[in-house]
């Protein structure tokens, strides 16, 4: 079995490994944050803890999902708020993990409603032990609007809450970012500026993942009714993806520190989260999917890629794409690339004549008899999409070509493709 | 399906085919898969591993645990064992464990991936008597442990019945080749066309070696009194052997008998088909609910347009003509062949092996002792299941009992 360094620094702070659980159902409680750690997760965000005086009160059922074909959980949808344990209770939880656990990270997950309250649960946390403090301030869906995802679209009210919840503790912060809002960067940096260390993106996504055709209603049904929810799972991870790329773009916000998070399933999607900069990564929906588990998968196929890439600490794996992510103008628009057709791969499904008619620009050729595709190089755009649907992989990048009039002094062989 | 002899008659699976298949599987807490996996090779953690895209995590598990992994993939009567328990039978069908295995460990191939390490050296020496499935399991697990292993074999090349019996079109030669460099590659020396009690004697081994693991296998084909000395009648393993050494150039008649119902039996079947014998009957002793050929062999069997007869006895034979009769039905039947093929069982020969004493195809004694303190047995000789996949279970734990009784410095 493959043995390699997972360990990484992320705020002076140490993590086992980048993995942690998200603030969430699926750290909720002393028993189930042990059964992570034994599991082998690096660390774990204790769930959301609020001030005294606010009470949850949580809807039955609380969930949905988006299938599509055969895959549950392509999209999550949770109506749960923060942790239903009175703080108490939460922070003697912690204490007594941080004693049995001391190698593992304890992130607190905070929420308060005015600065008294986050000063205060901040210094509640750090006397408890936790290692960092989170801020939630993008909950999409607390009962309150003084909290959650209305704080976090207000650049003003996220800057004053970092000041206070800074006067409360000497730890290092995170601010955890909501992805309902058209650009990140401005709350971002006012969080840096109230004193935030670093971020964590992204929170869930304001949703309606389906409606019961036959009753009119979103689902989860609460007594006849629904409402708009948090969404999470691999389908967000593409955005969250976006959001991290956009921060770290940012000439203020270069090296930024980020926990990254948004449908991490594998070691696959693990990886994509660090290349664009995150340092540490945060799961909740596969693991409320598949249980801790996970772990084995996540950690094991990290190292081996690793160890294919060459590098013996995650760090140097870090924003490795930042730099290759650039805006749409400034792409290179001179070429194209037809698509290399592998007959003896190719099963005759069709799949790749109908996708080029129907999607796009009528260029595959179709014989009905021997059903067999061919490509009309003078129709063909160079999109690729034939590749995508063919089931088989029969259709790889073939013949590159410069667009008529371009590429004077070019060499095809410089091309990066 | 292909027809050919030294092809591979099963599809392998495509990596998409795989990640379909992986996520029809429940993942199961506590799946029963790898509970009833003899050699232990843990279907249900490998699965998951290609449920979430850690082929090379794969590889370890799968080749960690079970040395032969490409080929128990292959051969495995998987109905018998880990799919027999697949939850998803509650669905539709259980998962194709068997062609999983093999993607992961063809993929471990072509990444070129070498896993299993030798342990530090306890400067103690084994020698291993065979090289089947069960000797070459126990060579590789006393490799890991740090023994110094020798195995003997009399024929030319090692694998026993993967490589003399089994057909190529079910395991192609390539494959045992490979699974052996990766033994050797711990380290393991491989004394080939070696007999032990002929070219050197047991008591030589046991004069230059700490432990000595007798694992010969069943490699004798019976033969049933009325058929002695019957020129048109040959024994299945020896056939078999027959057409693997010639890769399938063989001239057959058009008309076989075969009698038998077993896996061996089944690939007796198979083979004459795809040697071109046009009529091919195959009279078997169990009725076929209570069948002992893997269901899939049977599948094959038939596809191909095998006459497979359940319930009859022989009882008297002429020349070329078998008399059968039913064994609960008032009845017989009469079949002329111009070849009688017999697969009715095998036994082992462990003679010039020591004081090893075989009741019933078994060694006499329990568990993988024997009355000598220095000699062990594993394979077919130990009780256990005939299958490959029992083999190398054996061949695992008589490592694992000779290190609890002679390991350490």
């Amino acid at each position: 079995m493959i043995k390699k360094d997972l360990s990484i620094n992320f705020l002076g702070v140490t993590f086992p490994n980048p993995f942690c659980l998200s603030s969430s159902p699926v750290g909720n409680c002393y028993d189930m944050c042990k059964k992570a750690y034994a599991a082998g997760w690096g660390g774990v965000v204790f769930k959301t803890m609020g001030y005294y005086n606010f009470v949850v009160d949580e809807v039955s059922p609380r969930f949905d999902k988006l299938d599509k074909e055969m895959t549950p959980f392509v999209g999550f949808k949770n109506m749960e708020q923060i942790a239903e344990h009175p703080l108490d209770e939460n922070l003697a939880d912690i204490r007594r993990l941080k004693k049995e656990f001391p190698t593992c990270v304890l992130i607190a997950s905070i929420m308060g409603s005015n600065d008294r309250e986050w000063e205060e649960l901040a210094r509640l946390s750090e006397e408890a032990g936790a290692d960092m403090l989170e801020m939630n301030l993008s909950c999409p869906q607390m009962t309150s609007h003084a909290m959650g995802s209305d704080v976090g679209t207000n650049p003003d009210l996220c800057r004053q809450y970092c000041r206070a919840v800074k006067r409360g503790s000497k730890l290092p912060v995170l601010a955890k970012m909501t992805p309902n809002i058209t650009d990140m960067v401005p709350v971002a940096l006012a969080c840096i500026e109230g004193g935030a260390d670093g971020i964590a993106a992204i929170n869930t996504m304001k949703s309606i993942c389906n409606v019961d055709l036959e009753r009119k209603i979103g689902l989860p049904i609460i007594n006849g009714k629904s409402a708009i929810s948090g969404y999470s799972g691999k389908a967000v991870k593409p955005i969250a993806l976006r959001f991290i790329q956009q921060m770290r773009a940012h000439p203020k916000l270069k090296n930024l520190a980020i926990s990254g998070i948004g449908g991490i399933e594998t070691w696959e999607d693990a990886a994509e989260f660090i290349l664009v900069g995150a340092s540490t990564l945060q799961v909740t929906t596969a693991i409320m999917q598949y249980g801790y588990r996970i772990i084995d998968d996540l950690k094991n196929g990290l190292m081996h890629y690793m160890d294919e890439q060459g590098v013996s600490h995650l760090h140097e794996l870090v924003g490795l794409a930042n730099g290759n992510l650039i805006p749409a103008e400034e792409l290179d628009r001179d070429y194209k690339i037809y698509p290399a057709i592998d007959l003896d791969k190719c099963i005759g499904c069709g799949r790749c004549y109908i996708s080029c008619y129907d999607g796009a620009h009528q260029a595959i050729e179709w014989d009905a008899k021997k059903r067999v595709p061919s490509c009309n190089k003078d129709k063909c755009v160079g999109c690729l999409l034939c590749g995508h649907v063919c089931p088989v992989g029969a259709i790889t990048k073939g013949e590159i070509v410069f667009k008529p009039g371009r590429g004077a002094n070019r060499k095809i062989g410089d091309i990066v493709f | 399906m292909s027809e050919k002899y030294t092809d591979e008659l099963e599809v392998a699976f495509t990596p998409l085919n795989v990640c379909e298949e992986a996520s029809r599987c429940l993942l199961c807490h506590d799946a029963p898969c790898s509970a009833d996996c003899p050699a232990g090779t843990d279907p249900g953690r490998f699965i998951r591993a290609v449920r979430f895209r850690n082929f090379k995590g794969a590889a370890e598990v799968v080749r960690e645990n079970n040395a032969l992994g490409a080929i128990c993939a292959r051969v495995c009567p998987t109905e018998r064992y880990c799919q027999k328990g697949c939850s998803r039978s509650g669905i539709d069908v259980p998962i194709d464990i068997g062609r999983i295995q093999r993607f992961i460990t063809d993929f471990e191939e072509a990444t070129k991936m070498e896993i299993l390490k030798k342990g530090r050296s306890n400067g103690k020496k084994v020698a291993i008597v065979g090289s089947g499935p069960g000797a070459l399991q126990a060579a590789a697990s006393l490799s890991r442990l740090g023994y110094e292993v020798d195995v003997y074999e009399k024929e030319s090349k090692c694998g026993g019945y993967m490589r003399y019996g089994i057909p190529e079109y079910r395991l192609p030669s390539h494959i045992v080749d490979k699974e052996i460099e990766h033994i050797v590659k711990l380290g393991v020396h491989l004394h080939t066309s070696t007999e032990v009690g002929k070219d050197i004697t047991i008591e030589e081994l046991k004069s230059s070696h700490d432990a000595i693991v007798i694992a010969v296998g069943a490699n004798r084909g019976k033969m049933l009194p009325m058929f002695k000395g019957n020129p048109h009648v040959e024994i299945a393993v020896d056939f078999l052997k027959r057409v693997r050494d010639a890769k399938g150039k063989v001239d057959m008649p058009q008309n076989v008998l075969v009698i038998g119902g077993g896996d061996v039996a089944m690939d007796v079947d198979v083979t004459l088909k795809m040697l071109g014998v046009k009529n091919i009957s195959d009279v078997v002793y169990e009725e076929f609910c209570e069948f002992r050929a893997s269901k899939k062999e049977l599948r094959d069997a038939q596809k191909l347009g095998v006459s497979i007869i359940d319930g009859y006895v022989p009882i008297a034979v002429d020349g070329k003509s078998v008399t059968f009769k039913h064994r609960v039905i008032p009845g017989e039947i009469k079949i002329t062949a111009d070849k009688i093929i017999l697969a009715v069982g095998q036994y082992p020969d462990v003679e010039g092996l020591g004081d090893i004493k075989i009741v019933a195809g078994e060694s006499n004694v329990p568990g993988y002792g024997t009355n000598d303190p220095k000699v062990f047995v594993a394979g077919d000789i130990a009780h256990l299941d005939k299958t490959v996949v029992a083999a190398v279970r054996t061949g695992k734990d008589v490592a694992y009992f000779i290190h609890s009784k002679i390991g350490g410095r």
